[in-house]
């Protein structure tokens, strides 16, 4: 069996693209911050250069790799999705459930190690940056050499590794259980849900209890707002149904027949878009969570009379440059995962074509679903990162909401309603090429 | 049910009188491949001229390769004939764009395919007012139970696809074909997946949209079994229309199949195909 998975490696390469970029990029992000532990853990370097290093490897290092965790895994979960047909293909030929399992986890395991050899040169370039930044802000010292080492080699390898073949797991049983007849259960996705919601949570009140602990006392609001955006993008399905109930008759009523294939498909779909909307959740409740929390910090440092140092000022571009390569990666994951998602619906774009859809209609009806999709993926993010400022907020400020206005969010939210119309439309577009006949046939 | 003496039974195309014409096509042509220097262009419609009266139910028979789901697709609007022209109910076809062959296929053409093509979020009901929809038309409810009805469906409205068997879900695609009261149906090997108890269930319905509602009806089969329940069968082979046969039955469909196999492998098409196919008395 895995020598079939090495097979359908190799025939079909492009088909593992979206896998192959998941894993590269979340390993590039592992392994830049955490070569900061292994330059930290180098002989000869002082003390306080080691602890400004290890305590942002811990930091973002830590939740990065939180993040590109789910990341990885919920791309993996589209892409074994999108091969029901391949597997039940295997299974009527004699497959067992276990050879089947072996091949589709064997071919996780193959794509996420070659993303993550790919990622160890670009991994060193970033780790030497982010040091020079942080000797440029002079929190660590200018003798100080970068090392790339087994920490950050194979913190990358192994994060990939087991959010790709978990994740390969789950799904492939998951599909083997829906074909048996037996309602897929959500348990782990259920417990997970709650586990991360309760954590986040938990994470975000002590917040409130941090008080003047000076600019870390941003990581525990920061880390309870992404676990909530986890928490929220693992009970995405359940939340985007209800959004259907309530908007359902609307859509129909005036969305005409664009608006009817939309409610319909999405009412049965709701289940598998939640791979789209974890790294948007993700997305936006980091990018809000950070962007607003740097602001607080800056105001409080004002308000207290004081005018801001140099360090000061360091820390807050520091703080931005990282966010910045979460918040790009999230929105990378997002365009990634829905363009393999959309493009994937060929067949189902004929169908409807067949049926008497016009391609404008057809669009229409993918531009409404990435409407109703980013409504939901910006709310709960805003939710969870509003979790994480408000705590913050209290402990530094005498206010409970930040005094920076509406205007980042915006942006954030404009952003994720960019990109996740803008990949659902031209994909869509460039799928509507092939003629409706022939992307029926083409299964067959 | 299936009695096929009834074939020229009281709905048939009137006598004498000139029937109204439900598809003419003029010199269709469709050549697969740019002919590039290595891979020869594949001749798949060879100037097909032909023309079937409303209220007809015709079979379109040929080897594999012969070109005849390229006709199909070609008379449906599915696929653009290089050359040629394709009137469905009187309108000729625009070579336009996708969105105006699709509107002009709402108006006049039910298709029905191999592989249903029913999509699997919908269930029966809101499969079979799906064109009704996209056209932007009225649903009228009672209409769309009495076509769910016919097709013997009417208990299983709010199933979806995969809850249905082979033969239940081509009798839905019917039923979608038949919901937008459509001039011409085409049906691609509509049993070609199907056992042949369905099989029989799904041209007895097929032949009473003719009888009953005076649709028209072309199917493509490679079964003579499939095509005996046809008024009238083309036959096709390299592209061209070589003969037809009124009032088929399934041995002298099948003889004559054999024959044209042999004739094809021979390479030797018979020129001077008929310019039309009559039907009726």
């Amino acid at each position: 069996m895995f020598s079939l998975a090495m097979r359908s490696i190799r025939q079909r390469p492009g088909r593992f693209a979206a896998t192959l970029l998941s894993a590269f990029l979340g390993a590039t992000i592992i392994m830049m911050f955490n070569s900061l532990l292994d330059t930290a853990g180098a002989d000869g370097v002082d003390d306080t250069s080691a602890e400004s290093l290890s305590t942002a490897a811990m930091v973002v290092g830590g939740y990065g790799s939180l993040l590109v965790f789910f990341a990885v895994a919920s791309t993996l979960t589209v892409a074994v999705r999108q091969r029901t047909d391949e597997i039940d293909l295997l299974r009527s030929t004699g497959a067992t459930p276990a050879q089947i399992t072996r091949m589709v986890v064997g071919e996780a395991a193959v794509v996420a190690l070659a993303g993550a050899l790919l990622a160890i040169v670009p991994g060193m370039v970033g780790g030497r940056i982010l040091l020079d930044m942080f000797q440029d802000s002079g929190q660590v010292a200018d003798d100080v050499d970068h090392v790339f080492g087994t920490v950050a080699l194979m913190s990358g390898i192994d994060i990939t590794l087991l959010a790709s073949v978990g994740a390969a797991f789950l799904a492939v049983r998951r599909a083997g259980r829906a074909r048996a007849g037996r309602a897929p259960r959500r348990r782990l996705r259920t417990w997970g849900g709650y586990a991360a919601l309760g954590l986040g949570a938990g994470l975000c009140l002590t917040g409130f209890a941090m008080g003047d602990a000076g600019p870390e006392a941003m990581a525990p609001p920061a880390y309870g707002a992404i676990l909530l955006s986890v928490g929220f993008a693992a009970f995405s399905p359940a939340l985007l149904g209800g959004l259907l109930r309530l908007a359902g008759g609307v859509l129909t009523a005036f969305g005409g027949g664009s608006g009817y294939l939309t409610v319909h498909g999405l009412r049965q779909r709701a289940a598998q878009l939640s791979g789209v909307l974890m790294p948007m959740v993700l997305f936006v409740g980091i990018s809000v969570a950070t962007l607003y929390m740097q602001s607080v910090e800056n105001d409080h440092i004002e308000a207290a009379g004081l005018t801001r140092s140099v360090d000061d000022k360091n820390l807050e571009t520091l703080n931005f440059v990282v966010v910045g390569i979460i918040a790009v990666f999230a929105c990378v994951m997002l365009v990634n995962t829905l363009y393999a998602a959309t493009s994937y619906r060929s067949r189902e774009f004929g169908q409807q074509r067949l049926a008497g859809a016009t391609p404008g209609q057809v669009l229409a009806g993918v531009g409404l679903e990435g409407l109703l999709l980013t409504v939901t993926g910006v709310f709960f993010g805003t939710l969870a990162a509003v979790a994480g400022i408000v705590p913050f907020t209290v402990a530094r400020t005498d206010h409970v909401l930040p005094e920076a206005g509406y205007g980042i969010w915006a942006a954030v939210a404009g952003v994720a309603a960019a990109a996740t119309l803008a990949t659902a439309l031209g994909t869509a577009r460039r799928v509507l090429r092939t003629p409706a006949v022939e992307t029926v046939a083409l299964a067959a | 049910m299936f009695g096929r003496n009834e074939r020229r039974g009281p709905a048939g195309p009137a006598a004498g009188s000139a029937p109204h014409e439900a598809l003419r096509l003029v010199k269709v042509t469709k050549v697969y491949g740019t002919g590039g220097a290595e891979e020869a262009a594949v001749t798949a419609l060879d100037g097909v001229t032909l023309s079937l009266p409303a209220g007809s139910f015709t079979a379109v028979m040929g080897p594999s390769g012969s070109g005849k789901s390229t006709l199909l697709q070609c008379a449906a609007g599915l696929d653009r004939p290089d050359s040629g022209v394709v009137m469905v109910d009187g309108a000729e076809m625009t070579a336009g764009s996708e969105t105006e062959l699709t509107k002009f296929r709402r108006e006049r053409i039910g298709f029905v395919f191999q592989q249903y093509n029913l999509l699997p979020t919908l269930n029966v009901a809101q499969n079979t007012v799906l064109p009704l929809k996209l056209a932007g038309r009225r649903v009228d409810r009672a209409r769309v139970r009495e076509v769910l009805a016919r097709v013997g469906l009417a208990d299983r409205m709010r199933h979806r696809p995969d809850q249905l068997s082979g033969g239940q879900r081509q009798r839905v695609a019917i039923a979608r074909a038949l919901v937008a009261a459509p001039s011409v149906v085409f049906a691609d090997e509509p049993t070609g997946a199907l056992d042949t108890r369905s099989a029989r269930d799904v041209l007895g319905l097929l032949q009473e949209t003719v009888r009953v509602d005076r649709r028209t009806v072309v199917m493509v089969t490679h079964d003579p079994v499939a095509a005996s329940y046809a008024d009238a069968v083309l036959f096709l082979a390299d592209g061209r229309l070589v003969g037809q046969m009124n009032a088929p039955t399934a041995d002298a469909v099948a003889e004559r199949m054999t024959h044209l196999g042999d004739m094809y492998e021979a390479g030797a098409p018979q020129s001077g195909a008929p310019r039309t196919a009559p039907m009726g008395a």
